[in-house]
């Protein structure tokens, strides 16, 4: 029963409070439109729980000059992963 | 699960009341959501918990006040309604700030309510 979150507001917005709140262990988190700033080592959001995958949408981090500073913990992943990812979660919940 | 005629959604409500229409759309849907017999669950989070602050009055901003339209949340017999401590924590609030007869939960029973939603509406 795990969740896909896909967060959509930079590391500065208010959400970034906010979604840190819901994951639960076993969900997965992916980056994108402005969300991809959270991408960089600094900017993941911590505390995870354990077994939490992030995921960044390389187009959104292409775009927006952030790709070279991905931190490795990050798949990068592509439109179609995305709609993949999708399908292998119970839900998603967008956080934008 | 998508079979069930029964389902439970859950709707995360996380903007002020007066700055955009985002509330009043979440309302709605939840009201709707309830006529067709769902389970409902509706959760302020963020700032979305300066909508159930008590003495609001939209008139001098010539906007209807949404206050009074969660009222309509118990008329649709939506009762799981929650705010999360931290949320309350954070904007100084406590419970005797909020109109509305609230369960305070802790982040851990957030994610448990999610875990168990099989929809998840988050404005």
């Amino acid at each position: 029963m795990s969740t896909l979150h896909t967060i959509n507001g930079s590391p500065t917005s208010a959400l970034a409070q906010q979604f840190l709140a819901a994951i639960s262990s076993g969900d997965a988190v992916l980056f994108l439109e402005d969300g991809v700033y959270h991408t960089q080592s600094q900017f993941l959001p911590a505390p995870l729980p354990e077994n939490v995958k992030l995921y960044g949408l390389r187009e959104d981090c292409t775009a927006r000059a952030v790709l070279e500073k991905v931190d490795a913990k990050v798949n990068l992943i592509n439109y179609a992963d995305f709609v993949a990812l999708s399908c292998e979660h119970d839900r998603v919940i967008s956080w934008f | 699960m998508a079979d069930d005629p029964k389902q439970t959604l859950t709707f995360i409500t996380r903007s002020a009341p007066y700055g955009s229409t985002r509330p009043q759309l979440c309302l709605d849907m939840a009201l709707a959501t309830a006529v067709f017999e769902q389970d409902v669950n509706y959760i302020f989070l963020g700032d979305g918990v300066y909508q159930l602050l008590k003495g609001q009055n939209g008139e001098s901003i010539h906007a209807k006040t949404l206050g009074k339209a969660l009222e309509t949340l118990d008329l649709y017999g939506i009762e799981n309604v929650f705010v999360t401590a931290d949320t309350l924590e954070s904007r100084n609030l406590s419970e005797e700030d909020l109109l509305l007869d609230v369960q305070v939960i802790d982040n851990k029973t957030l994610q448990q309510l999610l875990a168990k939603s099989h929809t998840v509406f988050n404005i």
